[in-house]
Parts: C-alpha cells; sequence; structure tokens
C-alpha cells in the first residue's frame, strides 16, 4: 500500500489478491523497493494530512489507503511485516466470532443482530457456544457479584486473540444498579474491554455500530511488527 | 398497470448504466455490497452523496453513497447533521429546502467519530476518589 500511495492508486491494486501478489514477489523486488519505500517515505508524509483532516471534518484530498500502516517503514523487512500485518488482521477483522453470553435485556438485542433485519453474518460474525472457540465476548447485561467468577473463567478459556465489547448502561458501569450490593459496577473491572457500547439497552444497530468500531480497531493491530520489534 | 416481464432486465440496466458500466459497478459491489439506481439529490461538504428512489421500498428508498476518497475506511458518523434527518426519516425536507434550521455562530462544525485517534475523547475525573485503596504495611 506504501507502494501504491507514491504511484497512481488504482483500485484493482487495493484488492486483498493483489497484496498478496505483492508480498510473494517481495523476495525477487527487495532491492528495487528499497529505493521506492525511500521515495515513498517521503511522499508518505503527505498522506498523513490527508487522513487528519478526513476525521477532522473536512473532506479527504487523497484517497485514504486501505492499510494503516503507511507511515516510516524505512526498510524491506518492516514492509514485510507491514503487509504481513495487513493480512493477518484482514482475517482476524472478517471472521469475528462472538460468544453468546447473554445476562439480561440487552441479550434480546443481541440476537437481534443475528436476524436477519441486522444480519451480523454479513461481517462474518458468527455466534459460538463456546469460549474454546469464540474471538469476542459480549457482555450484554448486568454482571452480578455472583456471576463475576463465571465471566472471569469464560474470558480465561477464550483463546488469544480475544477481545471484549462491554453491552449496555450495566456492564460498562453498573447502570441502573451502580448502587446495589450485588452488582459489579462495569464489567471492567473484571475483564479488559475494548470496545464500549452506550445505550439502556443499545439497539441493534449500535451494537452493530461497536463492531465494527472493533474491526477498525482490529485491523491497526502490529502483530508481527512488535513481535519483531522485541 | 400490465405486468412488465422485462422490469427487472430494465432495472438491470439501468443499474449499471447509473454506476457506470462492469467495472464500474463491480467497484462499487465490492465498496458498498450494493447497487441500486436512484436520483442524486445532494452532496454534503464531506462529499457524500445522497440518492433516492421510491421504486424501493419504505427504509431502502433513501441511501448515502460516501465520498471515493476514504474508500473502505467509510462509517456511519461521516453523515454531517444537515443530512441525518433526511436519511432517518425524521424529515422530509432535504436540508437547502428546510427552513427551520438556525444557523449560529456557536454551533460546532461536525466531526467523525474521532475513537481510536489522537483527538479522541477521553474523560477524567475531576474529584477526589471516596474509596483509596488499602496499601499492605510491608514487613521489614
Amino acid at each position: 500500500m506504501l507502494l501504491s500511495t507514491s504511484t497512481a492508486v488504482k483500485p484493482a491494486q487495493l484488492l486483498f489478491g493483489k497484496q498478496l501478489q505483492t508480498l510473494l514477489k517481495q523476495g525477487a523486488v527487495v532491492s528495487a523497493r528499497n529505493a521506492q519505500t525511500e521515495a515513498a517515505a517521503s511522499s508518505s508524509s503527505s498522506s498523513v494530512p490527508a487522513q487528519q483532516s478526513a476525521v477532522q471534518g473536512s473532506p479527504p484530498q487523497e484517497k485514504i489507503p486501505y492499510s494503516p500502516f503507511t507511515h516510516n517503514k524505512a526498510n524491506a523487512v518492516e514492509y514485510v511485516l507491514a503487509r504481513a500485518d495487513d493480512v493477518l488482521n484482514w482475517g482476524r477483522k472478517s471472521s469475528i466470532w462472538p460468544l453468546t453470553f447473554g445476562l439480561a435485556c440487552c441479550a434480546v438485542e443481541m440476537m437481534h443482530i443475528a436476524a436477519p433485519r441486522y444480519d451480523m453474518d454479513r461481517y462474518g460474525v458468527v455466534f459460538r457456544a463456546t469460549p474454546r472457540q469464540a474471538d469476542l465476548l459480549i457482555v450484554a447485561g448486568t454482571v452480578t457479584n455472583k456471576m463475576a467468577p463465571a465471566l472471569r473463567k469464560i474470558y480465561d478459556q477464550m483463546p488469544d486473540p480475544r477481545w471484549v465489547i462491554s453491552m449496555g448502561s450495566c456492564a460498562n458501569g453498573g447502570g441502573y444498579y451502580h448502587y446495589s450490593y450485588s452488582v459489579v459496577r462495569g464489567c471492567d473491572r473484571l475483564i479488559p474491554v475494548d470496545i464500549y457500547v452506550p445505550g439502556c439497552p443499545p439497539t441493534a444497530e449500535a451494537l452493530m455500530y461497536g463492531i465494527l468500531q472493533l474491526q477498525k480497531k482490529i485491523k491497526r493491530m502490529k502483530s508481527s511488527q512488535i513481535w519483531y520489534r522485541k | 398497470m400490465a405486468l412488465d416481464l422485462f422490469r427487472p432486465l430494465k432495472n438491470l440496466y439501468k443499474i449499471v448504466k447509473q454506476n457506470g458500466g462492469v467495472t464500474g459497478s463491480l467497484y462499487k459491489l465490492f465498496r458498498q455490497d450494493e447497487l441500486k439506481w436512484g436520483e442524486l439529490v445532494g452532496e454534503d461538504k464531506f462529499g457524500n452523496k445522497y440518492y433516492k428512489n421510491d421504486y424501493y421500498f419504505y427504509g431502502r428508498n433513501r441511501w448515502v453513497e460516501y465520498n471515493d476518497k476514504v474508500w473502505l475506511d467509510y462509517d456511519g458518523s461521516q453523515v454531517c447533521p444537515e443530512w441525518y434527518g433526511w436519511l432517518h426519516y425524521k424529515t422530509d425536507y432535504l436540508p437547502h429546502e428546510d427552513p427551520g434550521r438556525p444557523v449560529y455562530p456557536w454551533m460546532q462544525a461536525h466531526t467523525q467519530n474521532l475513537s481510536g485517534t489522537r483527538q479522541q475523547y477521553i474523560p477524567y475525573t475531576t474529584t477526589k476518589p471516596k474509596i483509596e485503596a488499602w496499601v499492605p504495611p510491608s514487613k521489614k
């Protein structure tokens, strides 16, 4: 993606298959690519304001590249690792399997996103009934003190990488039951949370938006780049 | 009205024509998973285009096509507040037609959801915590 920002961007170049091809060709054209990444490193600074302006409120001037890793890729190894992360994140974000963990009325809305109107299967999000096969834990509802050890145990049983969406006021911070003697004041006292979805209960649409935000977050993961940094 | 057996084909022709031929249609299908034909009713300051076609059922007859520049990073919060009401059937007025929309100088410019960027909102407490953690006495 770094290369295509420096040259004219063709839409087909951004497709996944093409990306894989460039990955495979990597070994053959490392020297040529080195020079190109040098050139692109200077031009990539121009793509930063475009992204910034997109978030700040004016329309972007350049096309925003698919990959979030376009900056400061000085050498070939880092380039390869960035592309490897892209592929890895693409796979992870397109098949998030949540665990069916409904605790209260939020669970009804969680069922709704599985139903045809919101249809989470479009995004490769499919409910699994066991934590061993789940990537995502949607804490939908009030976490009581009695449920707390079970929630922690379920989280511990999930394989890495795992994510948590806290759904609704009760899971976010106790909500209506904040001052109850038997309720945990937010599930982030038990497990680390990635996305908080506000609402009481949040609509299915809001939860779907939360899942899309999680996809964006997964897209920024730097698994292999961090492994190399170590 | 007589039953038009060729209507699906005619619609397909309209769709492909409006979306820029076969390659353009495939491009759009890849990006937004949907192909429609309709009337362009306006464009907002972010470059998103708003369409309308009452041939489709209520709830699907108004839609937005996000600015091409954002590519796959489009997001529901990129719809600006002027168009939000029309897109969500709160009103049938288009933004420029609606008389009841004053613009005041103190109004903030709309931004998309900034979560996950450097500009994101991070809450912090300004009061002293009511509960203090217990610090166990250290053994000497």
